[in-house]
Parts: C-alpha cells; sequence; structure tokens
C-alpha cells in the first residue's frame, strides 16, 4: 500500500488520540469519512460507478460478455474480478508494484461474492455447459488516501446494481439447433438483485482500541487488521486478518462486533442511496 | 488461468474426468451414528505426523502428515535481501505457497496461481509476530511450503509445518503457530479438521446456506494469540467467534506434537554433534 | 452518524466568489513593453514577455512574476521549512521539503544535546540515527541555497529542531503567507508552525520543560483531550482553508477556528458545511481591510 512514514511523535499523538476516542481529523472510532458516490459514469459499459471517500478514489466499470460456463458448475454464470492500482494513484504502483495488493483485493472479492446466496448465479446461464455471462468486474484505483478494500466493496456493489445485462433468448431452430438471440432494446434487459450482496469493513487495531476506515497515517500504525465481509443481514460472508503482529480472542470478538455494526449500517445508507440515484442513472459530470 | 504453453506442452484447457461422472447421491457430512464418515468425532483431529530436519540441505525443514495430507516445508536463510527498499532494522520474511500439480483432484497449474500467492502471503503474515524479526536485521528468511497431497485442511497444516521449519533452523522466536481448520455446517455443527470431502465448497450446500463456512486459524499458544484468520463462507458473527474459540481448542491438542517434534531433531542434532566428537578424539 | 454517502449528484458547484485579477496561462504574451524586469514564472522571446506557468501576475514596481497557485517550494535564504528525514548518510541528514530536491542538514548545522559549542566528534557521526531517523521531522531554517536549487538547511537555534507530538498537514506553499514570524502560540490553545515550503505543524502548548536535552528527547505522554479537539479542529480548519485557497497566516486560521466553533468536529467533515465555514472568514477578514 502506498506508504506514509511517521515520526515516533506523529504516530503516538494518534495511538493516543485513537485511545480518547478521538481521531486526528475529528472522527470517532466507528465513523467513515464522507463519501461521494456516482454511477453510470462510463458509457461503454454495462454498469459503472465512481466512489470517493475523502482521498481514497475509485472507478469500477462493469461488462457482461457472454462465455462457456465453468466446468464444475455448468449451469451458472460468473462474476471476473480485476482490479488496478494505476500508476497515477501513486508511483509505488508503477509497473508490476501495485501487483500483490491488487491480487489480494480481488481475491477478497472473489471469495466473498462466489457464494451462492450473494447472487443468482444460475440466472446468468443462458445454455448449460455452453453459454453463460461472464461478468467482469474492473476496479481502477485512481487515488489513494487509505481504506482500499471499503470503497472498492462499496463502489463494486454499487457498480453491479447499476448493471444492465441484455435479455437473451434461446430459440431451437429446425434441425434442433440452439440458437442465441440478444435483444437490442436498451430498456430489456435483466438486473441484478444487490441486496444479499456484501460490503467489506476494514478494522483497525491502533494501539489498545480499534478504528474504522483508517486514513494512510492511521494504516502507518496498525500492525494488524481483520477485513470483513458483511452482508445486510450483519452475517459475516468471508473474513481475513491482514498485518504483521497477533491478536487476542477478546480483541478479534470486539472488532468482529464493531465490523458487523458499521457494515450493517453502510449495508443500509449504501442502499438507500442507490435507491436514491436510481437503476439508470447516467453521468452528471465525471471527476469534476 | 492460461498456463504457460511454451514450456509445458499440453492441451489448453482440460477438465478432471469426475465431472462428467452422473451425479451419485450426495455424501451426508455425518454418518447416522453421528461420526464422521472416517469414524471421527466431531472435534477430532486426524493423527499427525510431524518431523523436522528432512531436508539436509536446508536451514530447516519440516514435514506434517495428517491422513491424506501431506506438506513439506523448507526454510533458506536468513540472507542479505537482494532488492532493498528504504532502511529498516528488522528482517523480513518471503513465503512461497504451492500445491504440487498432482496434490489436489483437478491437476493444478505448474505456475504459482493468485490463490497460492495469497496463501503465501498470509503464511509469511502469520509467521511474523511469531519470529523475532529484530535478530536478524536488513536480511531476509525465505520459507518455501509444498503441498504434496491435500485430503483437506492443507493451508492449516502449512502453517504448523513452516514454522516447525523455523524453528528447526534455529531462528530466534517468540512462540509457535499452530493451525487449525473447522467446517461449520448449520449453526450448531461444526466439524473440526474437516477432509477434502467435508471441506466447504460454495455450492456444496443445498437449501439455507447461512453459518456454512470454513474458518481457518493460526494461534500463538504461548502468547494465547491468534496470527491469522481466513474465513469463507456465510457466518453469523456469534458463531464466528464460537469457530475461532474451536480452531484454538484444536491447534492447543496439537501443541504437543509440535513440541515433542522439535525436542526429538534437537536431540537428533546433539547425538551426531556427539558422534562427531567422538571421531575426532579417535 | 457511522457512515454517510452522498450522491455525487447533489453537490452544489461553489461559487466562484471574487476572480483573481489577472490570470495567465503558460505561453500567454504579458507585456509586449521591454521596460519590465523578467520576474520568477516568466520568459522573454522576440521582446515579448510570456508567462511559463498557470497563475497570477504580479508587478512589484518593474519587476514582472507569476506566481503559480500550485507549485513545489522554491526556497529562500531565512524561510523557515518542516521536513521529514529521509536518509541518513554520511556527516548530513537527507530532508524532504516539498522541494524539487532534497535538502541536505549537516551535522553540523544542528545543535547536539550538551551545548552549543561542542566540537562533533567521529561518535556523533556513528550515533546520528539516535538523534534523527528516517521519518523523523524537524523545524528547520533555510541556510543557503546550492547553484542547482537545492537548500542546505540549519537548526541552530533553540526554536528549530525536532518535533514532538502533533500533526502534520501539508498544502501547497504558495498558500503560506510571509510573515515576521512563522511559529504562533494560538490563544485557542495550540501552537503552529507555518512552514513557507507548505508543510503546517500543529502540536500541543509548548511547556517550558520541553526546551532541554537539545531537543532530541520527545515528550511521549499522552496529549490532553482538551487540547487534543483543540489541535483537531485546527487542523480541520486549515485543511478546509487550504481547499478553497485561502492564504495561511495567523490571523485567517484563527478566524476559522472561531467560526468553525457552531459546529461539532464530526459535523464539520462535511464539505457543506466546511465552505460555510470559510466563506464566513472571508467575510470577516475583507470587512477589516
Amino acid at each position: 500500500m502506498a506508504k506514509v512514514q511517521l515520526s515516533l511523535g506523529e504516530k503516538t499523538f494518534i495511538i493516543h488520540g485513537v485511545q480518547d476516542g478521538l481521531r486526528t481529523d475529528g472522527r470517532s472510532c466507528d465513523a467513515f469519512r464522507p463519501m461521494e458516490l456516482e454511477c453510470g459514469v462510463v458509457s461503454n459499459t454495462s454498469g459503472s460507478s465512481r466512489l470517493r471517500l475523502s482521498n481514497t478514489e475509485i472507478l469500477v466499470g462493469v461488462k457482461a460478455e457472454m462465455g462457456k460456463p465453468r466446468p464444475t458448475r455448468p449451469n451458472e454464470g460468473y462474476l471476473e474480478f480485476f482490479i488496478d492500482l494505476s500508476a497515477n494513484a501513486s508511483p509505488e504502483f508503477e509497473g508490476r508494484g501495485g501487483e500483490e495488493l491488487a491480487t489480494e483485493i480481488a481475491n477478497t472479492l472473489t471469495l466473498t461474492y462466489d457464494l451462492k446466496n450473494v447472487l443468482d448465479y444460475q440466472a446468468l446461464c443462458v445454455l448449460p455447459q455452453q453459454c453463460c455471462w461472464v461478468v467482469y468486474v474492473d476496479v481502477v484505483v485512481l487515488e489513494c488516501g487509505g481504506n482500499l478494500f471499503d470503497a472498492i466493496g462499496i463502489a463494486v456493489k454499487a457498480a453491479l446494481y447499476n448493471t444492465r445485462i441484455p435479455k437473451v433468448k434461446v430459440q431451437v431452430d429446425s434441425e434442433g439447433q440452439e440458437e442465441i438471440e440478444v435483444s437490442d432494446d436498451p430498456h430489456d434487459v435483466v438486473l441484478l438483485d444487490t441486496c444479499n450482496m456484501p460490503v467489506l469493513v476494514t478494522v483497525s487495531k491502533i494501539g489498545q482500541q480499534h478504528v474504522v476506515d483508517a486514513t494512510l497515517e492511521e494504516e502507518a500504525c496498525c500492525l494488524a487488521c481483520i477485513v470483513m465481509a458483511v452482508n445486510a443481514k450483519g452475517a459475516l460472508v468471508g473474513m481475513e486478518k491482514k498485518g504483521s503482529s497477533s491478536l487476542t480472542m477478546d480483541s478479534i470478538q470486539d472488532m468482529i462486533t464493531t465490523g458487523k455494526k458499521v457494515g450493517m449500517n453502510l449495508n443500509s445508507n449504501l442502499s438507500s442511496v442507490l435507491q436514491e440515484i436510481g437503476r439508470d442513472a447516467s453521468s452528471s459530470g465525471f471527476l469534476s | 488461468m492460461p498456463g504457460d504453453f511454451k514450456r509445458i506442452p499440453c492441451p489448453q484447457e482440460t477438465f478432471q474426468p469426475q465431472l462428467y461422472c452422473k451425479s451419485s447421491t450426495k455424501k451426508q457430512l455425518l454418518q447416522e451414528n453421528g461420526k464422521r464418515a472416517d469414524n471421527r468425532s466431531l472435534d477430532e483431529i486426524r493423527p499427525i505426523f510431524l518431523k523436522a530436519g528432512v531436508v539436509s540441505q536446508a536451514r530447516g525443514s519440516a514435514y506434517i502428515e495428517a491422513c491424506n495430507t501431506k506438506v513439506i516445508c523448507a526454510v533458506y536463510g536468513p540472507h542479505e535481501v537482494q532488492r532493498r527498499e528504504g532502511f529498516s532494522m528488522q528482517g523480513s520474511l518471503r513465503c512461497e505457497f504451492k500445491y504440487a500439480t498432482f496434490s489436489c483432484p483437478g491437476r493444478r497449474q505448474h505456475q504459482t496461481d493468485s490463490e497460492e500467492k495469497q496463501m503465501g502471503l498470509v503464511i509469511a503474515q502469520a509467521l511474523q509476530p511469531a519470529i523475532c524479526l529484530h535478530k536478524f536485521p536488513k536480511s531476509q528468511l525465505d520459507i518455501f511450503v509444498t503441498v504434496l497431497q491435500n485430503d483437506g485442511s492443507a493451508f492449516a497444516a502449512a502453517l504448523t509445518c513452516a514454522s516447525v521449519a523455523v524453528a528447526d533452523a534455529g531462528i530466534e522466536m517468540y512462540d509457535v503457530v499452530i493451525g487449525c481448520s473447522l467446517r461449520q455446517a448449520g449453526e450448531t455443527t461444526s466439524v473440526l479438521d474437516p477432509t477434502i470431502t467435508e471441506d466447504f465448497y460454495s455450492r456444496s450446500v443445498d437449501g439455507d446456506a447461512s453459518n456454512h463456512g470454513s474458518v481457518t486459524a493460526a494461534y500463538l499458544p504461548s502468547l494465547n494469540q491468534l496470527s491469522a484468520i481466513q474465513q469463507t463462507g456465510e457466518i453469523e458473527p456469534e458463531v464466528a467467534a464460537k469457530c475461532l474459540q474451536k480452531c484454538i481448542e484444536g491447534s492447543v491438542r496439537i501443541f504437543p506434537v509440535v513440541s515433542q517434534c522439535l525436542i526429538k531433531a534437537t536431540k537428533r542434532k546433539a547425538q551426531k554433534s556427539q558422534q562427531t566428537a567422538k571421531k575426532d578424539d579417535v | 452518524m457511522a457512515t454517510y454517502i452522498r450522491p455525487a449528484r447533489k453537490r452544489k458547484c461553489s461559487k466562484t466568489i471574487q476572480e483573481p485579477k489577472r490570470l495567465v496561462t503558460p505561453g500567454d504574451v504579458i507585456t509586449s513593453d521591454t521596460d519590465f524586469m523578467r520576474g520568477h514564472g516568466t520568459y522573454m522571446e522576440e521582446d515579448k514577455l510570456h508567462a511559463s506557468v498557470a497563475g497570477v501576475v504580479e508587478t512589484v514596481n518593474k519587476l514582472i512574476c507569476v506566481k503559480p497557485l500550485k507549485t513545489r517550494y522554491n526556497g529562500e535564504v531565512g524561510d523557515v521549512v518542516i521536513g521529514r528525514i529521509t536518509e541518513v548518510g554520511q556527516k548530513r541528514w537527507k530532508v524532504d521539503t516539498n522541494s524539487r530536491l532534497n535538502s541536505a542538514l549537516m551535522l553540523s548545522a544542528v545543535n547536539l544535546p550538551g551545548g552549543e559549542l561542542r566540537r562533533r566528534s567521529a561518535e556523533d557521526e556513528l550515533l546520528m540515527r539516535e538523534y534523527l531517523a528516517e521519518g523523523d521531522l524537524i523545524s528547520a531554517e533555510v541556510q543557503s541555497v546550492f547553484s542547482d536549487g537545492a537548500l542546505s538547511i540549519h537548526t541552530r537555534s533553540l526554536k528549530y529542531g525536532k518535533l514532538g507530538q502533533g500533526v502534520l498537514v501539508t498544502v501547497s506553499p504558495s498558500l503560506i503567507k510571509r510573515r515576521k514570524t512563522h511559529f504562533h502560540n494560538l490563544t485557542c490553545g495550540a501552537s503552529i508552525i507555518l512552514g513557507n515550503n507548505g508543510y503546517v505543524w500543529i502540536s500541543p502548548m509548548a511547556g517550558a520543560e520541553e526546551e532541554e536535552g537539545g531537543g532530541f528527547i520527545q515528550n511521549l505522554e499522552p496529549v490532553l483531550l482538551s487540547d487534543r479537539e483543540v489541535m483537531t479542529r485546527l487542523k480541520n480548519c486549515i485543511v478546509g482553508l487550504a481547499e478553497y485557497r485561502m492564504m495561511l497566516y495567523d490571523t485567517s486560521i484563527l478566524y476559522t477556528y472561531e467560526a468553525s466553533l457552531k459546529y461539532t468536529l464530526e459535523e464539520l467533515l462535511k464539505p457543506e458545511l466546511m465552505e460555510e465555514v470559510v466563506e464566513d472568514t472571508r467575510r470577516r477578514l475583507e470587512q477589516e481591510t
């Protein structure tokens, strides 16, 4: 991750602040920075979103293409995640610099979305064993100001909400051959049900306390964090510990409780904002 | 994931033949008498064989076998870091995790895939709090883990194996790391140390999929802390905490095996050095 | 409020309050009058004076400069700067001061513990990392500028030296107003250092006892919650001022602080409210001039 160097004094100040429940930007430990969300920003995609979380900026483009179902699941479509940590965000990501972090994020997303509760994958299948929708979710990180996982999680969910997949008809011709016909009516589309999709919440342990939505400076003070994928019901659909330090069972329990609370709040806020924006939102001005 | 076709001649895509079997009846997780398919009870771990010092040329090495799950690990270093970035008074860890191509039911690619990369990263992070990294500044320790046969819980076995190998290399450590896996099946049922048929797959659940999933944890017994947590599937937070607790209990049972193995390895080394000392005298 | 998401549509376009006097873009002809002298940010071609950066034209008597709004720091002798140690080298520290090149802090240009006139021994050279390590922050003064533009800085005064607990805010150097002093103990209960290089340091009010030990001993006692609230508010005010491109100096910061007091710290995070606070400050400053 884009690293910032901090002096001992700055670190001490941040750690004591977290202890007192007042972070350097005035937030309490369980508060997110204000976010700005936009859907339908790229016209060439099936769905897209842009999320700005203070200094972190994420652009997600979803493209639905047709492919062959995986042999292990012949009657399901699937999602493919790709994260591009562009060198725009930080010179550190140049070349293969961001690759490790990018695979880490993509793996987390793949694991959390690959559950049958999350999305009706069978609806993405057109012809068993022959043809299905492959939904490519491509994430570009334009700016990195801490808390990449959570920001990407929110942006991905928003982009999938915005995604419109054309309706497909399968017809059998006179010789018994199946023929696929894709509707070209822009309103004749399938929308994805996002209500069971999770958001990611990173709870970072700083000193004796833990915070959500850590800034870059706070990330530099944090030795261990837990990334949780929380769905609207408050259940965990994935959890990973990251960082170089170990955690006691008590603090893990506290962190999970915080993660659940914040995750549910985030989910309900996000779905109400998404409803406000609407399914077929078009761009109101990109990056301005 | 495309393979490297220039180096390895093989067809573009192949599938394991089992996929074409007409699917037989789904296996139940538990038998009627409440035991698992291999006659273990719910929280029984498989017997473990653990040996340190199996790769003679490595600084440290270990081999773990839990029935059909077999993992080997070698440690090289610490040595000077090749590409140094910035100044640090701490040593660094690098871990490469690899499934042997034949280790799983389906053939795996020869190249490290993203899952393996991720596992390597997690193992390095799990071992970091256990190793006195400040004792070897500016240098790097390489850990190579190969899964020879995967019959479930390979990752947990890899964690244990890697920590024994590091200890065998004579690296100063605060604690050993013990991995343990658990499969949650429904709110109340959980099986410890699952085999590959018991393991959680995202599509292996019929009906309500909530509270189905798997948890792997790495436990430091002396510090009484967890250094790695991996959870997949949908589990309620309260249940997840219980799962972690059970993983800790499982790890505590593995701990004596680890310490005995290390004591044995040390004894062997001591005997050898005595023998050589005697030869020198003669 | 744990989370707050705003649809981008709802964002208000901030109104342009007042157009700066004369804006130019690179290549624009500023004047064809040859009487003027060429300053920073300009070049001569065919007897005409062109701008080389986008910014505001400033004329001092016969000298014409173009001041860019966003720039890296160009050091001048006597400037107060805040820097972060990036490298410990032979008899010198490399310091990041937001300028093009890393600045150099010579071992001979710092006060070492044990008196100002102490000789520097070989031992001191070995102990350099004990005094200042990578990542440490210092306040310093620009001693000289090398021919390539790199700065040599010194901390040979008790007011300079290693910085203890506090927060660093980074703004554009052009937003820092040049004043007689850049060290301020604000009446609201915190002290700030406005580095000419755009680094602003906010710290709790300095106690008298911290002056000992040559400034290399840091006080790592927890800061009082009340002091912390003041510092946090100050930080948010400075970030807000910088976002709306207002000059930073003691009065503007203090006025913003006062205007912000009607909101809680959490409310202040919302961009709309911050804009209002900055707008209030702007009005108050304009009234006074």
